[in-house]
């Protein structure tokens, strides 16, 4: 319990949303997973899609958040 | 029936062959000009074939999308109606306030990527567009974050100073969490909000689909509600363990919430498409095959037409010599 609290500034402090860690956590016990379902649930960690801020009414250029580019 | 009937005599009128120039499924297709006068030899049947051959092609490719979008659906619809599980907890214990009157709105309208799959894009951005109205006002911001490719080119036309960022290729994956989760990060760290409001098609039936709006707030607005009272004020009767502030808790809480309401709308959208899809290819292939058969008839009657001039001429030919 003590270790919860002391971790909540720390990655509040890093920038990270809950989100964000959430998702390191929850890739953490992906990892643990022996074989058959560790890749099982490794093929539910895919990300990929393509984001685009607006400004003045244009877009700018998408920026591509996915899995192949971030290795 | 008796509106069938009526129809079929109708179709029939227009397809005799006193008026070829305006038959209905030919008119469209062919130039009338390639068919000649009534009863004329010169009509063209290699039009009509050809015509009937792409009509034939257009109706495989309307079935084949049918098949793919019915045999994906099922897996989706598993997997939505499972999500659903994601956002009850939060609505039992946040409640659900459409009404909430905040400065800074942030719509999400959710719509694919793909098109041919009915009215379900230009549905959710109706939706979003109303929903602008109501929440836009002096001193009040409201801004648009947009999934999908079609949403976008339809939002471009006559809100495109309020879009505030677009995402497309979401579904090149099969969609997960994880994904979604890290696009609603995203979402977050970029637009300023008081209340999030996402609007998508809510799965009910392959036939049905609901235009849905889910509201989350921002812990600064869950403050302010839950000082008013309501489903919101009972949120002091719980006991927080650790050393976590009130704040703090609610931030966490929000941007989960954000991210399961997101994953599960996302998926009802996905279902919903795949639904619509289904509907709008079977159809279009029983339009084509409607079609087909008001072509077939055409061909038939011309080709008969011009056999039976040709027997006439001969036969008249022949008693000419002999008389």
């Amino acid at each position: 319990m003590a270790s919860t609290t002391a971790a909540v500034p720390f990655w509040r402090a890093a920038g990270m949303t809950y989100i964000t860690y959430s998702n390191i956590c929850a890739s953490l016990v992906r990892g643990c997973l022996k074989d058959p379902h560790r890749s099982e649930a490794a093929a539910r960690e895919k990300v990929h899609f393509a984001i685009s801020k607006w400004a003045n009414g244009k877009p700018e250029k998408p920026s591509i958040r996915s899995d192949l580019l971030e290795q | 029936m008796a509106m069938a009937a009526l129809r079929r005599e109708g179709r029939r009128f227009l397809l005799s062959p006193v008026s070829y120039n305006t038959s209905g499924a030919a008119r469209s297709a062919i130039p009338s000009d390639e068919f000649g006068s009534i009863g004329a030899r010169s009509i063209s049947t290699q039009v009509v074939r050809n015509r009937m051959k792409s009509v034939k092609n257009i109706q495989k490719i309307t079935k084949a999308m049918k098949m793919v979008a019915a045999s994906k659906l099922r897996a989706v619809q598993v997997r939505t109606e499972n999500s659903r599980g994601f956002w009850q907890p939060f609505t039992a214990l946040l409640g659900d306030t459409p009404s909430v009157d905040v400065k800074k709105n942030v719509i999400v309208s959710i719509t694919s990527d793909k098109g041919l799959c009915g009215g379900i894009n230009s549905q959710s951005v109706r939706v979003s567009k109303a929903l602008y109205k109501l929440t836009s006002g002096p001193e009040k911001e409201t801004k648009y974050v947009i999934l999908g490719e079609k949403g976008k080119v339809q939002m471009v036309r006559d809100s495109k100073n309020s879009i505030e960022m677009n995402i497309t290729e979401v579904q090149k994956n099969p969609l997960n969490y994880t994904q979604v989760s890290v696009l609603a990060d995203d979402i977050l760290k970029n637009v300023e909000y008081d209340a999030l409001r996402i609007v998508y098609n809510k799965f009910h039936s392959v036939v049905s689909f609901i235009p849905t709006i889910s509201t989350i707030l921002s812990p600064e607005a869950v403050e302010k509600e839950s000082e008013a009272g309501g489903k919101l004020g009972e949120l002091d009767n719980y006991e927080i363990e650790g050393g976590e502030t009130k704040a703090e808790v609610l931030q966490n809480l929000t941007e989960f919430q954000f991210s399961c309401v997101l994953f599960n709308a996302v998926l009802e959208n996905g279902c919903s498409e795949l639904g619509a899809r289904m509907s709008a290819m079977d159809s279009s292939s029983r339009n084509a095959g409607e079609m087909l058969d008001r072509l077939t008839l055409t061909y038939n009657r011309t080709r008969q037409a011009s056999i039976t001039t040709e027997l006439t001429e001969i036969i008249s030919g022949a008693s000419a010599l002999t008389g």
